[in-house]
């Protein structure tokens, strides 16, 4: 790889445009909110030179919601550059150091982009008008926590997304953990951003041990990588897998980052922190955690499982991790669903129901190590792969419509310190009954039920499940005894989606039937900007429940830099 | 494919479902003192709207449409106003409509029952939102019954859910919040099992080299059912079982899981009484008369016309299920003192009378079934309607509440009185037919196929049972008492009124209809025997004559 762009060298700018668009935002947020009317001294003299840093500042850069607004725009902005760049006939570019590739961009990473960027840049626009969430009586501009505050909040969301792309974006081991751990040190103080509260910081800490343990162990085993290897490079670990694979060292390495790994997409049984963090944290942050960060889970167990352990190089039918995974998704959909039964909190149900997803997620990734790659095989498999990854990305694309949505409304629900009890949401119906469709559209479309987007996510998956494991049946027919057994990783899934029905009809329930706690009667606290972000998710949620053939094309695209080249 | 209006899209799916989200998002906007005030004029568009959609498959009926094919000569696998339209293109995914004799009596019912809901309901509470979900409902069902495409077909099954959810919800008795998540989770599950199923039908037909059209660019496949009924035939023809033995048994147990538990068939059936007894008249009247033929339109769209080899291998319990779920639903019908619960029984005891009509696999015995799902169509609906209207008026369900009713409410008595002989089976009557029919038809196949006559047994016994149940809860409503008997306590002393205006009318209605198919049973007969007698000639015939 020669013809990579150097760092910096001709092209870089207009290669990584979106992260340069976040890097300047980094700045704006840094500069705009300090600029005052301060003057600077000359010394020895009485010349005093407007200096611009400090002092008093205008109305304008001292709004609480300048920030946010700032943070919003260049959300957006990046978004938008990200599509363009989809749009505008997608070039692949390899940044590379050398001959060391270090980032490339092409449809697999700018989708991800697409998710960090859109994902956060609804949890930034819900947040413009919602910070604190405690509750105050006051609503007005003056009860938001002062701008001083607020900006550490959207650089932080800055600094997060920045790191989630650098982790799409790594084509070597390093530099997927250095992205991995900027976005993991900003997901921590956003966790724990409402540190007045109990919940707040209990949940900052939990997330925090825990994830930096996980870190840890993660780091751990890329050490063993690199004294196994000598080098981490994607290609060149993927070259080695095939030679040596079956060693303990790489094995070993391989299960640690699992644990790295398996934290951030909140897999069992290293999901323990979730339910608290999610519960502590602020609810679009919470969103963040349970779409995008998770997103970037996705893309490092990918990374780890389908490039360096390649199941492709495998001579023997399977790979080592087959049946590890197949375990721990299935541990993981089951538990995480049993838990969401038994949780009465709606942030914890949500937490837990992700834990699930992680799970149908996991089942997805399983199924692809189970496809066979000898030569008569090869190219069936290529296309079962390319149908699982398809599934996996609209997976993760349609899960920001409604888990974001869904953690948005209890958000709004927070800010009269409701939204930690089932029984806050009772009676939504009647206080604000479009907030109330939406919930219940987030819950059906997390449950699967169509024509919503969570449905077709849902289809795609078991379907990718499904198609590999009827791989042998390529003339059509096929015993039932000579399918393969990820097919019950299916038959689990759609039962573990049976069993989450009941939860989330719960929470219609609740808001349908219930009359309103006292005390709530009244329409929720005032916000534009969060009620914009919901009714995004609303639309998006039925659009691509609906007309998805465009996005299922635009992932199908993404899968195929991942898997075309197998 | 043909040109011209698509008829079935836009009046009869169309127009409802994107109706009636219209009037609820209209509805939303408004405050709650103009929500009461619209609530007539609601009602009132409710009602166009449905008589157009009965307009539109009347004129259907009648054949006078263009390009229509003659209802009960129709070829096999030829569909009448067929559209499709590419809906998402790398799965194979089309928005795909069409209509035969299977299909047709099913969209009739469902357009005929709707403006008989609205009017015998006429004046439920919160008719505002009331109205418009009964008319979603409504959509949603047709889109069951006019699919041709598995994916839509699936949406739309499950699409039918909701409406129904909320019409248990906010309409209910007094454990609604229990029964409607039963009902909901109950046939959820039954239809995720089902989905799996038929993605792997899907996945396992014959990959296609040229995509595009009905298969998708990524996939090669189609979830077109004619294409893959064709595709069944195709290998009954050469003597093979499509997909194979051990798969076509397995797929066909997984989406017969869907559709017996939707029919229902005991000991899947615990969730109809419970949604019976709770829901409001008009979400029972739909329920009864249309949701849970679902369940057998499905078996016959999909699993009996895919896999009727598999259909033979599980002849026995199909068979076996019926008869549990006919005398089964009898007895309990016997033990019931609530009126509702014992109508839904009955609703489970008939709807063993199709699944034993299936399971013969006769064509005698196929038309009888589509015959009961049409006739169970009319005259269930109005046996809840007669429910509603006691419920309404005496306040209470219980059979021994009130006592001497053909005195106090004689329209009521009546009604009832009609309806119940109806339900069991009177001669001239649209029920009487179909049950004769699978009488008919499960002796022919007894006797063809030498087994034991003691099947017989229980259909003879539910007959007496049957009977026995309706006479004995019409003689303690309607006539015991004599002259001197005084209106419930829970009444409070006030008058007991007869029922409405808006109420007489959809009773009379149905009664009409029920006497006509019950008197010229080939208006709707000959449409389903041609049907079935093709189904037959193409898919049954070369497999029960040995043909493997």
């Amino acid at each position: 790889m020669t013809d990579g762009i150097e760092p910096f060298g001709e092209g870089f700018v207009t290669a990584l445009a979106p992260e340069f668009v976040l890097v300047i935002g980094l700045f704006t947020l840094m500069i705009v909110p300090n600029l005052g009317d301060a003057k600077f001294r000359i010394p020895l003299t009485q010349v005093r030179i407007p200096w611009l840093f400090g002092g008093k500042r205008g109305t304008l850069d001292s709004d609480p919601r300048l920030p946010g607004i700032f943070a919003s725009v260049f959300f957006v902005m990046a978004f938008i550059l990200a599509v363009v760049s989809f749009i505008g006939g997608m070039e692949t570019k390899t940044i590379a150091s050398g001959t060391n590739e270090l980032l490339k961009v092409d449809e697999f990473s700018r989708l991800f982009e697409l998710i960090f960027y859109g994902a956060l840049a609804l949890a930034s626009i819900a947040s413009i008008d919602r910070l604190p969430a405690t509750s105050r009586k006051d609503r007005s501009v003056s009860g938001l926590y002062n701008n001083r505050r607020q900006v550490d909040f959207y650089i932080l969301l800055m600094t997060c997304g920045l790191g989630m792309s650098v982790v799409a974006l790594a084509q070597d081991m390093f530099l997927l953990f250095i992205g991995l751990e900027l976005a993991s040190f900003s997901t921590y103080v956003l966790v724990a951003f409402m540190k007045e509260t109990k919940e707040g910081s209990e949940a900052g800490m939990k997330y925090f041990i825990v994830g930096s343990v996980a870190s840890g162990v993660g780091l751990y085993g890329l050490s063993l990588l690199y004294l196994w290897s000598g080098s981490l490079q994607f290609e060149e670990l993927s070259a080695h897998f095939n030679a040596t694979g079956m060693d303990p060292l790489p094995l070993t390495a391989l299960g640690m980052l699992l644990v790295g790994f398996g934290f951030k997409v909140s897999a069992a049984p290293f999901h323990f922190a979730a339910p608290d963090a999610y519960a502590g944290a602020p609810g679009p942050v919470a969103g963040v955690l349970a779409t995008a960060s998770k997103a970037m889970g996705i893309v490092g167990l990918l990374r780890i499982l389908l490039v360096v352990a390649s199941p492709e190089g495998m001579d023997d039918a399977t790979t080592v991790w087959l049946v590890a995974l197949a375990v721990l998704s299935v541990v993981t959909m089951t538990w995480g669903n049993l838990a969401a039964l038994g949780s009465t909190n709606p942030k914890r149900m949500l937490a837990y129901s992700s834990v699930a997803h992680a799970g149908y997620m996991l089942a997805a990734i399983t199924a692809i190590g189970a496809l066979n790659w000898e030569a008569d095989h090869a190219d069936a498999s290529r296309n079962a792969a390319l149908a699982v990854v398809t599934a996996l990305m609209f997976h993760l694309v349609v899960l920001v419509c409604f888990k974001l949505g869904a953690f948005l409304v209890l958000s709004l629900l927070e800010s009269e310190n409701g939204g930690h009890t089932l029984e806050s949401l009772g009676g939504l119906v009647k206080r604000e009954p479009f907030l109330a469709v939406a919930m219940f559209i987030f819950m059906m479309s997390l449950a699967g039920v169509p024509p919503l987007a969570g449905f077709l996510s849902k289809l795609l998956v078991v379907m990718g499940i499904v198609k590999a494991a009827l791989l042998e049946s390529g003339s059509g027919s096929i015993t039932f005894s000579e399918i393969h057994w990820v097919w019950y990783l299916a038959l689990i899934m759609v039962i573990n989606s049976a069993i989450s029905v009941f939860y989330y009809l719960r929470v219609g329930l609740v808001m349908f039937f219930n009359e309103p706690e006292e005390g709530r009667e009244g329409p929720l606290p005032n916000g534009t900007s969060i009620r914009f972000a919901i009714v995004a998710c609303v639309a998006s949620t039925i659009y691509f429940g609906v007309g998805a053939g465009q996005l299922i094309a635009l992932c199908e695209s993404a899968a195929n830099a991942l898997v075309g080249a197998w | 494919m043909s040109t011209g209006i698509d008829w079935i899209s836009l009046p009869l799916v169309g127009l409802p479902l994107i109706s009636s989200i219209v009037l609820l998002m209209f509805i939303g906007n408004v405050s709650n003192a103009a929500r009461e005030k619209l609530g007539p004029s609601i009602r009132m568009v409710s009602l166009i709207i449905s008589f157009i959609m009965l307009g539109v498959t009347t004129m259907m009926f009648f054949g006078q449409m263009d390009k229509m094919a003659d209802w009960s000569t129709m070829n096999f696998g030829s569909f009448n106003f067929e559209f499709s339209y590419v809906w998402i293109e790398s799965l194979g995914i089309r928005w795909s409509v069409g209509m035969d004799a299977l299909s047709f009596p099913m969209v009739w019912l469902t357009t005929f029952l709707l403006p008989i809901t609205i009017v015998a309901t006429w004046n439920e509470k919160n008719a505002s939102v009331y109205f418009p979900l009964i008319l979603m409902m409504g959509g949603a069902l047709i889109g069951v019954f006019v699919a041709l495409d598995l994916f839509m077909f699936y949406v739309f099954w499950e699409l039918t859910l909701i409406p129904m959810f909320f019409l248990i919800l906010k309409w209910g008795g007094k454990d609604r919040k229990y029964a409607s998540q039963k009902f909901f989770i109950y046939t959820f599950t039954a239809s995720v099992v089902m989905l799996l199923g038929l993605v792997t039908l899907y996945l396992m037909q014959p990959e296609q080299i040229v995509t595009g059209g009905k298969y998708g660019t990524m996939t090669g496949r189609t979830f077109d059912i004619p294409t893959l009924v064709s595709h069944s035939q195709a290998a009954n023809a050469n003597g093979m079982w499509f997909l194979g033995e051990s798969m076509q048994k397995v797929l066909f147990v997984m989406l017969m899981i869907g559709f017996l538990v939707k029919l229902p068939t005991v000991p899947f059936h615990t969730w109809l009484p419970d949604a019976h007894v709770q829901a409001p008249t008009g979400g029972s009247m739909l329920l009864a008369g249309v949701m849970l033929k679902m369940g057998a339109y499905g078996m016959f769209r999909l699993p009996l016309a895919m896999f009727p080899h598999a259909a033979e291998f599980f002849q026995f319990w199909l068979l076996a299920l019926g008869m549990v779920s006919l005398v089964w639903g009898a007895v309990v019908c016997l033990g019931q003192t609530n009126l509702k619960k014992m109508v839904a029984y009955s609703s489970v005891s008939h709807m063993g009378v199709i699944l034993i009509g299936i399971a013969t696999m006769q064509p005698l015995g196929w038309a009888a079934a589509l015959f009961m799902m049409f006739a169970h169509g009319i005259i269930s609906p109005m046996l809840f309607a007669v429910c509603g209207a006691f419920k309404h008026h005496y306040h209470s369900m219980e059979i021994g509440a009130m006592r001497g009713m053909a005195k106090h409410s004689p329209w009521l008595a009546t009604s009832m009185m009609f309806g119940w002989m109806a339900s069991l089976g009177l001669p001239l009557l649209a029920g009487f037919v179909a049950e004769l029919m699978m009488f008919l038809a499960l002796w022919h196949f007894l006797a063809a196929e030498n087994w034991s006559v003691f099947w017989m047994v229980g259909p003879a016994f539910v007959l007496a049972i049957t009977a026995a149940y309706y006479l004995w809860s019409m003689q303690r409503t309607i006539f015991e008492g004599g002259d001197d008997t005084q209106p419930p306590a829970s009444l409070h002393g006030a008058p007991v009124p007869d029922i409405a205006d808006s109420e007489k009318i959809a009773m009379v209605i149905m009664a009409a209809f029920t006497i006509l198919f019950g008197i010229m049973p080939w208006i709707a007969l000959d449409m389903m025997n041609g049907w079935t007698v093709a189904f037959f000639e193409q898919l049954l015939i070369p497999i029960l004559n040995g043909g493997v």
